[in-house]
């Protein structure tokens, strides 16, 4: 049924994969958060993941990121299972920020500068300079994360996970507790990031983001239940005027049908 | 294994806790007046000879006992805060952690050391015989065994209440059967037998030796020998269990 969503969309499929997933199942004790997940995400897109809460978003982020064990099922990101070495070219934003609160936000983004291998002294000034502008904390660099708001933590978050310039990037909720002037500037900061080859990940609860990924994966309970660009999926709903919103209720209904039939 | 990651992190942590006005004024302040107040309960008629004798003892349990403290509670508010698992996620290996979080806390443990150590020479004016050097290399390494302690005991603590309980399951033991109170010979066999287990009781007595009986470190090489392998293992236990919890 995923393919069927995928099928007028023949030029992602002839893309290298960054992240290719095959029957995961991730568990909590008995728990089964993921469960047998299948998600192929070509490379150089902008791809959300979308589901209401619990429905193992971040836990995906997690296993792709090599920090949760799969039970089962296959992970490759960059073409290889999670390791420190592909862990090099991956950027992380966890979904709430793991700062060090007594450091500034320049010594933030210089330690993770220095443990993702830039050590060259004047590269890295340049690449956080860089960073912390685009999050507009240049000018608080020297405060230290404490004294910064939570939307502003958010973004210093958002900056230790892109000061490497990774080739592939994690975002699990990036743009919560954003205000929307500055949501639009990331998400324009994100499509040149993709338009220089980056892949992103993002996951995300809200239209806004949604509309503006390249590709979607819905999920939920722990499946993906549907794959494909915005349009073609609300093209499937089969109405006009449809939104994401309808596409992803039409999905889980269609799932929820097919499950009681079985 | 990257020497500038290792660095990195030794760096960051030092910040960090150099950055904390209160926990540096607890790290320098406490063991001195801890040792004060030993010294002023004694009373006079115990004469310094039971002072002296206490003093090594109490140098080699505070060494153990703070670099704990710290390590254990440091390491745990890494893991609720999430900032392990962020790092857990970067190219950073299991063991380039282990180090640099060693560095790290092993530089204030040291200085923490040198604050009695200097205390008890200057200011209890306590005589020893034995070289200032060989000191603090006991002291370095019942501070490495003990950091890593701290990074174990963190794996199987859930909250800050959950690892001061391990300080009367962990420390006070070792207090009470180490020798640091009363001569391990005086006690019954059965725990002459579990000191024999206790690092703290090979770190007692290497530095009495060395402190009082004027002996040099090839005299105490069992004493130095399993401090020494208690560091090693409990860094390999540290590192093994790194990304639990
Ligand atoms: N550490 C954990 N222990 C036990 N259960 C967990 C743990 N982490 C997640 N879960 C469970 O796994 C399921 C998926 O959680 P996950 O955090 O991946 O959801 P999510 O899609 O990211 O949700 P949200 O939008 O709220 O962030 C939930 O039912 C959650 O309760
Ligand atoms: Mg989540």
């Amino acid at each position: 049924m995923r393919a069927r969503v995928k099928e007028g969309n023949l030029d992602t499929g002839k893309k290298a994969a960054a992240v290719e997933v095959g029957r995961l199942a991730v568990s909590f004790g008995h728990f089964r958060a993921l469960d047998g997940l299948d998600l192929r995400i070509p490379a150089g897109l902008s791809f959300g993941l979308l589901g209401p809460n619990g429905a193992g978003k971040t836990t995906l982020i997690r296993t792709l990121a090599g920090l949760l064990k799969p039970q089962s099922g296959q992970v490759r990101v960059l073409g290889q299972p999670p390791s420190p070495q592909v862990a090099r070219n991956i950027g992380y934003m966890p979904q709430l920020p793991a700062l060090y609160l007594e450091l500034s936000a320049l010594e933030n983004v210089s330690f993770f500068a220095q443990v993702y291998g830039l050590i060259q002294g004047k590269a890295r000034r340049a690449a956080m300079e860089e960073v912390l502008r685009l999050v507009g904390l240049w000018e608080r660099r020297g405060d230290p994360v404490l004294r910064l708001s939570g939307g502003m933590r958010q973004r210093l978050s958002l900056a230790c996970a892109l000061v490497h310039r990774p080739k592939l990037l994690f975002l699990d909720e990036p743009t919560v507790g954003l205000d929307p002037e500055l949501r639009s500037t990331f998400w324009e900061y994100f499509h040149d990031l993709t338009h220089q080859g980056a892949t992103l990940v993002i996951s995300s609860h809200t239209m806004d983001d949604a509309s503006r990924c390249d590709e979607l994966a819905f999920l939920r309970a722990g499946r993906v239940i549907a794959q494909g660009t915005p349009e073609e999926l609300i093209r499937a709903v089969g109405k006009i005027g449809a939104s994401l919103e309808d596409a992803f209720l039409y999905f889980a209904r269609r799932r929820e049908e097919e499950s009681v039939t079985q | 294994m990257s020497p500038s990651r290792v660095a990195a992190i030794a760096l960051r942590i030092v910040r960090q806790i150099a950055r904390d006005r209160r926990t540096l004024a607890l790290i320098f302040v406490v063991p001195a007046v801890v040792m004060a107040l030993v010294g002023a309960s004694f009373p006079e008629s115990a004469g310094s000879g039971v002072l002296s004798y206490l003093a090594p003892a109490l140098l080699a349990a505070m060494a153990l006992f703070f670099a704990f403290i710290l390590t254990g509670v440091s390491f745990l508010r890494e893991r609720t805060q999430g900032t392990l698992e962020r790092l857990m996620a970067s190219p950073v290996r299991q063991e380039e952690v282990v180090l640099g979080y060693l560095f790290g806390f092993s530089l204030f443990a040291l200085v923490q050391s040198f604050v009695v150590l200097l205390f008890t020479i200057y200011v209890l004016d306590i005589n020893y015989s034995g070289a200032l050097w060989q000191i603090i290399v006991f002291q370095v390494i019942v501070t490495l065994g003990s950091v890593n302690l701290g990074i174990f005991v963190s794996t199987y603590a859930r909250n800050e209440f959950q690892v001061t309980q391990f300080i009367p399951l962990v420390i006070m033991p070792q207090l009470f059967l180490s020798g640091v109170l009363w001569p391990v010979a005086q006690m019954p066999r059965y725990l002459q037998w579990a000191s024999d287990f206790l690092p703290l009781t090979y770190a007692v007595r290497g530095l009495r030796e060395v402190m009082l009986e004027g002996r040099g470190l090839k005299d105490v090489p069992l004493e130095l020998g399993v401090l020494l392998a208690f560091a090693v293992s409990m860094s390999a236990l540290g590192a093994a269990t790194l990304r639990r919890g």
